[in-house]
């Protein structure tokens, strides 16, 4: 059995971490949550991440500001980014910068699992999930 | 991959750059040709479909309106729904227009410049003057259609004019620009699109029975804003939860009806 995923989950709205969390460990993968841009920088200066999910719009540093850091230091690391304010034009900002995926605020957790599959697979590290195995499991 | 929607200020140009961009990349040509299919559909004229793209209703034609935003909307979900299926290069059916808010989809605006056999015919003015008496109906079709000028060329994500780019230099230039990242689907940008299939099929299927509608979707939940008199406010409310329920896809829907004075909507 391969070595499960390492997730970063950063958003300021500690419920977006509450429920996350679990949703994505149900897949396999071991999640590392965080309120805190600065502090979640830091920890990524510490330690690689195979995934960084990551919101928009935080004070003190935003999501983008976060994936040049990431971009730099950690080129493998897939980051998808999660926001309440989705608009084309930050979409296709945060694609052209490097973005692996976005998903506008609110969304099913399945749908961040299935996003987190295709960055597995994007990473050489296919997981083998079914959708049906974790389907209709969340609210 | 992007969808790639083209138009241009002459329907020759469009056609002719849309058919090249599409088997340069291999991806299938969405086009006025899919107007049988929508006509078979939807019970309506693929002719009259057609029309439809060009010709404006008269204000006063209330009726003859009703029709057109029915006709068009069915036209709007069909291609929509075929642009879920991606790989697309869509010319010849506005797509421009109402495809809005999607990253992945590149709007593309040829120029098509002077034309050069005109000119060697001593044509050019009268070529030019027919080509000023087109953008102003197209100007009028779209800002009634859709409320935008599509002779506004800051809508698009790239114009290319034929005056000065060969059309193979054209695209060449269209091909590589659909390779950047900014244009690559994304999760959120498939959710615009079948956002806004959704609403046109919903729109589509109000329309057939009554006028004033509008339609925003996310995710299989569906605001339907309308107009009655007090007297029908309920029942219309009703008839549109009743209808736009039917409606594939659909799983919610909350309407929001406004008094309207006038007793025929």
């Amino acid at each position: 059995m391969s070595k499960p995923l390492e997730v970063l989950l950063l958003d300021d709205e500690p419920i977006v971490g509450k429920r996350l969390k679990p949703a994505i460990e149900k897949i396999g993968c071991v999640v590392e949550v965080f309120e805190d841009p600065i502090k979640a920088v830091e920890r990524m200066d510490q330690k690689s991440f195979d995934i960084l999910v990551t919101d928009i719009r935080m004070e003190g540093m935003d999501g983008l500001q976060v994936l040049d850091h990431v971009q730099k230091n950690s080129p493998r690391t897939k980051v998808i980014m999660i926001t309440g304010y989705a608009k084309m034009d930050l979409a296709r900002e945060a694609m052209g910068q490097g973005v692996f995926d976005f998903i506008a605020k609110p969304f099913r957790p399945d749908d961040l699992r299935k996003i987190i599959l295709k960055a597995a697979k994007a990473l050489g590290v296919p997981m083998d999930f079914p959708s049906q195995d974790y389907e209709s499991t969340e609210p | 991959m992007p969808i790639i929607i083209i138009s241009a200020d002459a329907r020759e140009t469009e056609e002719g750059i849309a058919e090249k961009v599409a088997e340069a990349m291999g991806y299938t040509l969405l086009s006025p040709e899919i107007m049988a299919e929508i006509g078979t559909k939807n019970h309506l004229d693929p002719e009259q479909l057609c029309n439809e793209l060009e010709a404006t209703p008269h204000l006063f034609q209330k009726l003859l309106s009703c029709q057109w935003r029915h006709d068009l909307a069915c036209i709007e979900g069909e291609v929509l729904e075929r642009m879920l299926a991606d790989n697309i290069v869509c010319q010849g059916l506005c797509a421009h227009l109402y495809v809005l808010g999607v990253s992945h989809a590149m709007k593309v605006r040829i120029l098509s410049g002077d034309d050069r056999a005109a000119a060697n015919q001593g044509l050019l003015e009268k070529t030019k003057r027919d080509r000023v008496v087109q953008c102003r109906q197209r100007k009028k079709w779209s800002m009634a259609a859709y409320g935008n000028d599509e002779t506004d060329l800051s809508r698009y994500d790239l114009v290319i004019n034929l005056g000065q780019i060969d059309p193979d230099e054209a695209v060449k230039t269209i091909t590589h620009a659909a390779a950047f990242r900014k244009f690559q689907v994304m999760t959120y940008s498939i959710k615009c699109l079948a956002n806004l299939a959704l609403s046109a099929r919903v729109t589509a299927v109000l329309l057939e029975t009554m006028s004033d509608i509008r339609v925003e979707s996310n995710d299989g939940s569906v605001v339907i804003f309308g107009k009655a008199s007090n007297r029908n406010k309920l029942s219309k409310i009703t008839k549109i939860k009743e209808l736009a329920g039917k409606v594939k896809g659909v799983n919610f829907v909350e309407v929001h009806v406004k008094r309207n004075i006038n007793p025929i909507s």
